[in-house]
């Protein structure tokens, strides 16, 4: 119970810095929201508009008593006006996140159920097919990046077998999309999974498993695996930072309406408040992903240090 | 350091190809537009007539630019930090990871996104904002290692033999730590180098018309059809130099 509420404490503290750089970064941003907003919303341009404007939207105040105005509207759902469409942010971001986040979620789960299967058969059998496979996974993915790998399997599906239509918004592109993302991941937490499974196999007590009559694979399944799955659950943080970018670059690939094209689209307007709430957004993703792969650990692992 | 050079002429090449291009990258001529290879265009021409070579010389400047911005302000910043942290101990310790372990939460990535929107997206201001962002892990990284190399027995030796605390640092410390710090951030660089390109490709803040790798790859994709030519050659160029530099950091 103290080490959840030790949690909860330090996630909050990093969401407050998190949003607090953020804001400061956003707000030097060298574009004034008063002139763009004259400039689209084409009001007259006079001092006193630009004066009510500032006195507003509190632009005339130091940067922390803007920053807490802020913070209190975000907690209370008003994440601002967008420019560009003069909605409100966050009835955009409610519209757009699911898929998103259904991208990044799939992909997430997607690379795990390909990551453990493969790391085992790779971890019973060094050097052979799927060790072999894993290994030109991971340095593939590492070399190439998620949208160019996406570009030359639209070549393949949609032009030379005509599978799919191509940059069309529809379940093939989805489905092409949430594989591209696993990609990486799978490759990575593979590479991992293996690698803890060969490392447990050195450990004395394996040695007594493997006395006691078990065999290699069973006494890699029912002893090896346990460490080696904490292990992976450890790595699923920095790839959840992994899915975010692959997700966004999807989203343009595809032309999928999530919340990072509506940031590509909103970003030449210099919408500051939508950038904002972006990183906002992807700081809550990282901080629920990294508490929900700690919960899991915690059960697995009650003497968690 | 003896793997130095390999990685420091990978770069000097990405330089030469920016200093030196056979046309002008950005010399529109419409009449000889997706020409094929020829004597005068060796990979071709794009859309508007510019020669692919030359473009892909040029966008592989931007790269290295990148690169090389990442991995001195990683290698500086986060070896610093790292090594200071191991050794000062007690409070100062903790306040350096923790403020290290803040910075990871972020993705590197959505740090690169936002200095690209608020400050327009080239690659230096890239490289900066991957750099910063690349101190975090580089620094509990090196505080990791320099906490394993600091209990072997011969710093003990080299404590019991009254080794002054530079020459503990340079003769005995950086020594067994630096070959495989220079290794995770020729990494690091190397997905920078990707992470510039995802950046060019989703368009934040860039100007399209720059010879950038990803920004090709976003401009040439809806060619896919006709010239698919125009979509390798950017992702063999990149693929091709992240893979190079990664497994010349690598031995």
């Amino acid at each position: 119970m103290k080490r959840l509420a030790s949690w909860g404490l330090q996630t909050a503290l990093g969401l407050l810095v998190v949003s607090f750089a953020a804001f400061t970064i956003i707000t030097l941003m060298p574009a004034d929201p008063v002139e763009i907003a004259i400039r689209t919303w084409n009001l007259p341009a006079t001092d006193e508009t630009v004066a009510a404007l500032r006195q507003d939207w509190g632009l005339d105040r130091p940067l922390i008593s803007r920053y807490l105005r802020w913070g209190w509207d975000f907690l209370h759902g008003d994440w601002g006006r967008s420019f560009r469409t003069g909605e409100p942010v966050l009835t955009e971001f409610l519209h757009r996140l699911p898929l998103s986040l259904s991208i990044g979620i799939a992909g997430l789960c997607l690379a795990l159920m390909l990551a453990l299967p493969l790391g085992f058969a790779a971890a019973v059998k060094p050097g052979g097919l799927a060790d072999r496979f894993s290994r030109l996974l991971s340095v593939f993915t590492q070399s190439t990046p998620v949208f160019a790998t996406g570009l030359v399997l639209i070549w393949v599906f949609g032009v030379q077998l005509r599978w799919i239509r191509p940059f069309a918004n529809d379940g093939a592109s989805l489905v092409l999309a949430i594989t591209l993302v696993a990609l990486h991941s799978t490759a990575v937490l593979t590479r991992v999974y293996r690698q803890s499974l060969q490392e447990a196999a050195t450990q004395p007590w394996f040695a007594t498993a493997r006395a006691k009559g078990l065999s290699e694979t069973q006494a890699l399944w029912r002893h090896a695996h346990p460490s080696a799955f904490y292990a992976v659950l450890a790595a699923v943080h920095s790839e959840a930072g992994w899915v975010i970018g692959s997700a966004a670059a999807m989203e343009i690939l595809f032309g999928l309406p999530g919340i990072s094209q509506f940031l590509v689209q909103s970003i030449s307007m210099r919408d500051q408040m939508v950038l904002q709430s972006y990183v906002m957004v992807v700081a809550f993703w990282m901080v629920s992903v990294d508490l929900l792969a700690r919960l899991i650990m915690l059960r697995l692992e009650p003497r968690l240090t | 350091m003896k793997r130095m050079p390999l990685p420091l002429l990978l770069l000097a090449l990405l330089f030469a190809g920016g200093l030196w291009q056979p046309h002008n990258p950005d010399a529109v001529d419409i009449v000889s537009r997706h020409i094929g290879p020829t004597f005068t265009h060796p990979l071709g021409t794009d859309h508007l007539g510019r020669d692919l070579l030359s473009r892909l010389l040029a966008g592989g400047f931007r790269t290295g630019i990148v690169i090389l911005a990442v991995g001195v302000i990683g290698l500086v910043g986060g070896s610093l930090l790292g090594t200071l942290a191991a050794l000062l101990g007690g409070w100062r310790e903790v306040a350096i990871l923790k403020a290290s372990q803040m910075f990871i939460m972020v993705p590197t990535l959505i740090v690169a996104l936002t200095a690209a929107a608020v400050f327009g997206l080239s690659p230096l201001s890239a490289g900066v904002a991957l750099g910063l962002a690349a101190i975090g892990p580089l620094t509990v990284f090196t505080h990791a290692l320099t906490r394993r190399v600091l209990s072997q027995p011969f710093m003990l030796g080299a404590e019991a033999l009254g080794v002054r605390s530079s020459g503990k640092l340079f003769r005995h410390l950086l020594p067994n730590t630096l070959p495989s710090i220079l290794t995770y951030v020729g990494n690091q660089s190397g997905s920078a180098a990707i992470a510039y390109a995802s950046l060019a490709f989703i368009g934040l803040g860039a100007d399209p018309s720059l010879p950038d790798w990803g920004g090709m790859l976003f401009e040439y994709r809806m060619f896919v059809f006709d010239d698919p030519m125009l979509v390798l050659w950017p992702t063999l160029a990149l693929a091709g130099t992240v893979f190079l530099f990664n497994r010349a950091c690598d031995r």
